[in-house]
């Protein structure tokens, strides 16, 4: 559904997205994962059509997205920070996204307004608060029946009960009209339980891309211990990160998670516990350590 | 559903208009208050008001009323506030996202925007204008043609300022800084203009009149237009005021006009190609177009250092008088510091960083500070040929000299001979431009001499004078200006330019002449003047026509009207000569237009039609012609009547 093809964008003399490459399959739900500043908004502007890449090519369905409105009419953007004309209500603006989106279903989107009957359609949608303004994008969204909804941070500001209705919205259209999503997020722990696909992002680029199955057995944690020192690993098992605490040996291991426990119980450890990595874990080794997430937060 | 026209988009016209609505209706009250609600007031009761006891027509009353009604004035104004709230969301980092996020392309963007913002701006015009029709065939006349043609100069403008905004706010990414550039390219022929004409008036010699020559130049149409395409009604009365006596009217402009909507949709295209090439990521940057950067900064720099470095110079030349050299020098120090200053400042707006200090930037700014020099010397060395212009005789419909009385020459040979004087001021000009340095104890006086060029321009030049018969003059300077002198005192140019054209075929209609006795009582002299109320008007003006031969006589004989250079009323030889006593008249010719020197000097505006004209001759006591005539003529019986400036300033302790 979405390809992008070695794109570049500078800002100045900083790269933004240094000969960018993502693949998002059709139906999937593709977390985008990355630290700040690692081009996730960049390249999600890129695909919403408001950024003209230097080099490279932005396709959508195999068509460029930049200038593009026929293709733009198939997707719904929601960004971080969501656009209301001044003045509009809720009906306003759906007029206006029924005059914008061909396929704009106006009976879903009574439907949906069942579902939040804290929003009062008639009041300014400015003065909403940030949680309900982005329960409004989300109605708008679905009632314009896209092929592929773009999400940019979509449940942040909302509560959890109305998180999970909105995932629940979304994943029943996924379910029922084989809707794409490309979603970015900083709650890896949301994204695990809803996507199927991840993109992990730094420094303008895409550091793994794969589906979640395949990422949560492409690392293993395995926990061992022996009688005394720990003999040397054979040099097929490549270690991400090794914890010692007393005579239990913590093991990140990158490979085939069954390949790496046979050749570990080669070595006859008195004990061994193979237990799956969270996204965040895999989030965490991947950019280069556990101590990432605190840098992001102090920097 | 989506509008099938690529360039429009209805959902987004829609929301345009309810956003601009607003300003839009604010505009047709407005015009509706000045244009039909003004009109029908003022003319409420234009059957027995003063102006139809004076003859005015409906149709007088509303061409007077269209002819100063504002357009362009209306136009700049609303194009701006409407074109910027169409285009609010470029300048808002949400808002332009979104908005590009949507299934609109930027040439359905523009377009629409385009279409939505004329159609608020217009619409209000149309309805003014149909109203204003209404009213004027409901108060009685059919001539609107002067309503129609004031809607098509405004509605020209507002196309034309329309395509301005919307360039302005293609070049930055705040929408402050969109409003101030719409005001700079609104005004920035005429601003350069200003900037190179207040430093030419200090530096350059001859030029200090320079800031009174300025004529609107098409490239600032918000003063063009006013000025030169506009309903022009002309309404002649009586010499009294009382009844008119012919109305003429003319549209003018019409061709200025289809220029302008030329340009409007060559500045439109112009700001297509922006936007369509707009990186979104500029928004709120200070300039969002990498090419105006420099022309800023630069252009920035060099108008405010030079104006500034002038400026500067011309205070310090107050406290301490300056060679012309020295003027240039201290002017081009401080031009430069400012410029410097100046260049960082802007390099710091445009890139929103106070660390601009680097390599790249400090050859930049060396290189302006090079070309701002270069610039300078240019002006002082006078490449362009600006001191040293003289127009062309067949480009001189007339020029005027202003010294102690304002002559004004039209005919070809006086012409001729005026430049070739000018021409020996500026052939001596290192003599004549240091006067202040030169002769500090000297009295200087201004000669400016005036050139109306046939098309329409103004050439001003003023010099600094002293006293031809001073006897530190040196003999360049003397040679340089004592021939316009001879030229100026000639008794046929005194009594064709300072009396006036009918002189020699008009009658004396007035005549006074003031006589002060002093009275001790008071402490002060007690003013009198003979009126002749008693005797016929055939007497009168025989008897004021004898005086005024005598004053010919004396005119001829040099002894009045005669103008020097460094003159200074409080000098000795003045005041001891020149009598405190006034002498006027009136001169009319009741067949011949009276042409004024002095408002033809001051340009058309100041032209009225008139058969007669006052004139005040300060007499001296060797005006003994026109004193032996005015005693024969019974204006004074004493000698004692007749004081000097110095024995009137002794009687009253001065």
């Amino acid at each position: 559904m979405i390809k992008v093809n070695k794109v570049t964008k500078k800002f100045g003399d900083f790269v933004a997205l240094d000969s960018l490459d993502m693949n998002v399959p059709k139906g999937a739900i593709y977390g985008l994962v990355g630290p700040n500043g690692a081009g996730k908004s960049t390249i999600i502007r890129h695909l919403s059509g408001v950024y003209k890449q230097d080099a490279g090519q932005v396709l959508i369905d195999g068509q460029p997205v930049y200038e593009n409105d026929d293709i733009k009419r198939r997707y719904a953007v929601i960004p971080d920070d969501i656009f209301y004309f001044t003045q509009a209500n809720t009906i306003d603006m759906m007029k206006f996204y029924k005059d914008m989106y061909p396929k704009f279903d106006e009976e879903l989107f009574k439907k949906i307004m069942d579902c939040f009957p804290a929003i009062n359609p008639k009041k300014m949608v400015r003065s909403l608060s940030k949680g309900m303004q982005k329960q409004v994008a989300f109605m708008l969204s679905i009632a314009s029946r896209p092929e592929l909804m773009i999400l940019d941070e979509p449940v942040d500001g909302l509560d959890p009960v109305m998180r999970r209705q909105i995932w629940s919205l979304i994943m029943s259209d996924v379910a029922e009209n084989g809707l794409t999503v490309l979603v970015s997020s900083h709650n890896l722990r949301e994204l695990e339980d809803v996507c199927d696909h991840v993109g992990i992002m730094n420094h303008g680029k895409l550091l793994i891309e794969r589906s979640l199955d395949d990422l949560q057995t492409s690392i293993t944690k395995i926990q061992i211990a022996f009688e005394g020192e720990m003999p040397e690993l054979p040099p097929e098992i490549k270690v991400l990160k090794k914890i010692t605490n007393g005579r239990v040996h913590t093991l990140i291991v990158k490979g085939e998670p069954k390949e790496a426990e046979q050749k570990v119980a080669m070595m006859n450890p008195l004990l061994m516990d193979v237990l799956p990595l969270t996204l965040e874990e895999i989030f965490i080794y991947e950019l280069g350590g556990e101590n990432y997430a605190v840098k992001d937060i102090i920097f | 559903m989506q509008s099938k026209t690529s360039f429009f988009n209805k959902a987004l016209f829609k929301k345009n208009i309810s956003r601009t609505w607003i300003p839009g209706l604010i505009y047709f009250i407005i015009l509706a208050l000045c244009m039909p609600v003004a009109f029908v007031i003022s003319n409420a009761h234009s059957a027995d008001d003063y102006m139809a006891q004076m003859g005015y027509t409906m149709e007088m009353r509303l061409y007077q009323h269209m002819s100063i009604m504002p357009s362009a004035a209306f136009a700049i104004v609303i194009s701006i506030v409407v074109t910027s709230i169409t285009f609010w969301y470029l300048f808002n980092k949400r808002d332009n996202y979104m908005m590009h996020a949507f299934p609109v392309n930027r040439k359905s963007l523009f377009f629409t925007g385009l279409i939505s913002s004329l159609i608020v701006e217009l619409v209000p015009v149309l309805l003014a204008a149909v109203f204003m029709t209404v009213a004027a065939v409901g108060m009685g006349t059919a001539s609107v043609s002067c309503i129609w043609y004031w809607t098509f100069v405004t509605v020209s403008s507002t196309i034309l300022f329309s395509s301005i905004a919307m360039f302005a706010l293609m070049t930055t990414g705040q929408i402050v800084t969109g409003i101030l550039f719409y005001i700079i390219f609104n005004f920035l022929y005429i601003l350069m203009e200003i900037a190179f004409r207040i430093t030419a008036s200090v530096l350059m010699f001859g030029l200090r009149q320079s800031m009174s020559g300025i004529n609107y130049k098409m490239w600032t149409p918000v003063l063009y237009i006013p000025a030169n395409c506009n309903i022009y009604s002309n309404i002649i009365t009586d010499d009294y005021g009382e009844k008119v006596i012919s109305f003429t009217h003319s549209f003018n402009g019409a061709k200025y006009l289809f220029i302008y909507l030329a340009v409007a949709v060559v500045i439109y295209a112009i700001s297509f190609v922006m936007y369509k090439t707009k990186k979104l990521e500029t928004v709120q940057d200070f300039i969002a177009v990498p090419f105006i950067k420099p022309i800023f900064s630069v252009g920035m720099s060099f108008f405010i250092s030079m104006v500034g470095g002038a400026a500067a110079a011309a205070m310090i030349e107050v406290l301490v008088p300056f060679s012309f050299n020295t003027r240039y020098v201290v002017s081009i120090w401080i031009m430069l510091v400012i410029g410097i200053i100046i260049y960082y400042a802007t390099q710091m707006m445009i890139e929103k960083t106070l660390r601009v200090f680097s390599a790249k930037t400090l050859a930049h700014c060396a290189v302006y500070s090079v070309a701002a020099i270069i610039v300078m010397l240019g002006l002082r060395f006078d490449v362009m040929n600006i001191e040293n212009k003289v127009p062309d005789v067949k480009d001189i419909k007339w020029v005027g000299i202003d010294n102690q009385y304002i002559m004004t020459f039209r005919d070809k040979n006086s012409i001729e001979q005026i430049r070739e004087l000018h021409q020996n001021i500026i052939d001596d000009k290192k003599e004549l431009r240091d006067l202040t340095t030169l002769y500090p104890n000297n009295g200087i006086s201004t000669m400016t001499i005036k050139y109306q060029l046939k098309n329409g321009d103004v050439v001003i030049r003023s010099y600094d004078m002293i006293d031809t018969q001073a006897k530190e003059a040196s003999a360049t300077y003397v040679a340089a200006t004592q021939p316009i002198l001879d030229f100026l005192n000639q008794p046929k140019i005194i009594k064709e330019h300072i009396i006036g054209n009918i002189w020699k075929t008009g009658y004396i209609k007035d005549m006074t002449f003031s006589t002060y006795t002093y009275d001790e009582d008071l402490k002060d002299f007690v003013y009198d003047a003979k009126t002749f109320d008693g005797i016929s008007e055939v007497d009168r003006r025989a008897k004021f026509g004898r005086v005024y031969k005598a004053l010919l006589k004396d005119i001829d004989e040099g002894k009045v009207f005669v103008q020097r250079f460094g003159y200074d009323m409080y000098d000795d030889e003045y005041n001891n000569n020149n009598l405190y006593n006034d002498f006027y008249f009136t001169i009319r010719d009741d067949n011949n237009t009276y042409i004024s020197d002095m408002e033809m000097y001051w340009g058309d505006d100041y032209m009225n039609e008139m058969f007669e004209q006052e004139i005040s001759a300060s007499l001296s006591k060797d005006c003994k012609h026109t004193l032996k005539a005015l005693k024969e003529e019974e204006f004074y019986d004493s000698d004692e009547l007749i004081i000097t400036y110095d024995e009137y300033n002794e009687r009253v302790s001065y």
